[in-house]
């Protein structure tokens, strides 16, 4: 934020403390979220007014809630109380937050205020937005049918130190195949294997936090931290 | 009492699909996170319903906690904040709360509901003191009691614009004295 002056940083803040308020319209907040997506000092600021504001919440007594509230929560989300079978079923648990993301990607995409891809491909086929739910990561995905690589630009979030973020590709019901450790540079290329190109269109990309060098066992072994779907350019 | 490290370990737990964490997680919040909702909706049905909403958002998004950089009690907190502030305004729009009806005051707290750093808390009400009194009662009620604009500008009995203008003012004083 170093090259902006003083009174636009002031904006900012005024504006985090505003949404994290819940005082925009619908449009202003859409608008702010749209610069967070890009702007991690915004982020910052909105981070810094939700724990400030959150100390008010601090002389609230706890209220103890009756027992069936946990028993709709349960019934809700573990229908079956089957063991958990694994990252799939999480996959499908989040409907909500994907179709969430998704709303948010078609809403970026067709608002015209989406920044352009790192190298303009030629046959650029399929992008993705995969973002984590608060946009804390965001990877943008563009495949290019001439040199069948994902053109990848990191436009939010990082690795946590000492860890690396891998690319998957879950197609329907198949389990998540590996497309490879993200570059550590936020722009950079993946290849996409000949057997994997025709399962990208209507598929879904996520990025989990693995250890340095990606996972040891081919399968996801660390949180999902963002989702997108494969969609037509 | 869980600790701040214990709640965290609950939340990373969850979000790799361990129901047991995401219950011990429940048992160590919900009563804070139930107080929180109940403050702002000032009905106990409602805010018991609303609990169940916070949860389930808790945990379809357990896996995207560690990266947002709250504290986590604070991401806990915030999500319960949002989702009863968004359940009270259905309502209002709906007719079945009126917009004004002043809340429930607070009850005072035992050491056992300070799940915020007791520095934070004072850190905010020392910048808070500073504000005019009237000043600080609108972000507390814009926070707490989810209102808006117009029903601040209402409360007040001044213009929106003016009331606009009044609480941006207040949010940069904050912002200039909590960044001191």
């Amino acid at each position: 934020m170093s090259d902006r002056d003083q009174p636009d940083r002031d904006e900012d803040h005024i504006l985090a403390g505003e949404y994290a308020l819940g005082l925009l319209s619908a449009e202003e907040a859409a608008a702010f979220e749209a610069r967070m997506v890009r702007d991690p000092d915004l982020r910052a600021a909105y981070a810094q007014w939700a724990t400030d504001f959150a100390a008010m919440t601090d002389e609230i007594a706890p209220q103890a809630p009756p027992a069936h509230v946990w028993q709709r929560i349960e019934a809700g989300l573990f229908p079956d109380a089957r063991p958990r079978a694994g990252w799939m079923r999480r996959l499908a648990l989040w409907g909500g937050g994907l179709a969430a993301a998704a709303v948010l990607v078609l809403a970026l995409v067709t608002g015209g205020d989406w920044g352009a891809p790192p190298q303009a491909p030629a046959e650029a086929l399929y992008r993705a937005e995969v973002a984590a739910e608060d946009r804390s990561l965001v990877v943008d995905a563009v495949y290019d049918a001439a040199t069948g690589t994902l053109l990848i630009d990191r436009a939010a979030g990082a690795p946590a130190p000492g860890r690396a973020l891998e690319l998957w590709l879950i197609a329907g019901e198949a389990a998540p195949v590996s497309l490879g450790v993200l570059p550590e540079d936020r722009r950079g290329s993946i290849p996409v294997p000949d057997a994997l190109r025709p399962r990208l269109p209507g598929a879904v990309l996520a990025v989990s936090d693995e250890p340095p060098g990606g996972s040891p066992t081919g399968a996801p072994t660390g949180d999902v931290l963002a989702t997108g779907a494969v969609r037509d350019t | 009492m869980a600790t701040r490290d214990d709640i965290e370990r609950h939340i990373l737990r969850a979000a790799q699909g361990d129901r047991t964490a995401f219950k011990a997680l429940y048992d160590a919040t919900s009563a804070k996170l139930l107080g929180v909702a109940l403050r702002v909706l000032n009905d106990r049905a409602e805010a018991e319903d609303v609990l169940q909403e916070i949860y389930v958002k808790i945990w379809h998004n357990a896996a995207r906690y560690n990266v947002n950089g709250l504290s986590p009690m604070t991401w806990l907190i915030t999500i319960a904040r949002n989702s009863a502030v968004d359940r009270l305004r259905k309502l209002r729009r709906a007719g079945t709360t009126d917009v004004l009806e002043d809340r429930i005051a607070d009850t005072g707290a035992g050491p056992e509901t300070q799940a915020i750093a007791a520095s934070e808390r004072r850190r905010l009400d020392a910048c808070m003191e500073e504000l005019a009194a009237p000043r600080a009662e609108a972000v507390r009620r814009a926070y707490l009691d989810g209102e808006t604009y117009a029903d601040l500008a209402a409360r007040f009995d001044v213009p929106l614009n003016t009331m606009r203008t009044w609480l941006r003012r207040s949010l940069l004083k904050l912002k200039e004295c909590l960044s001191r």
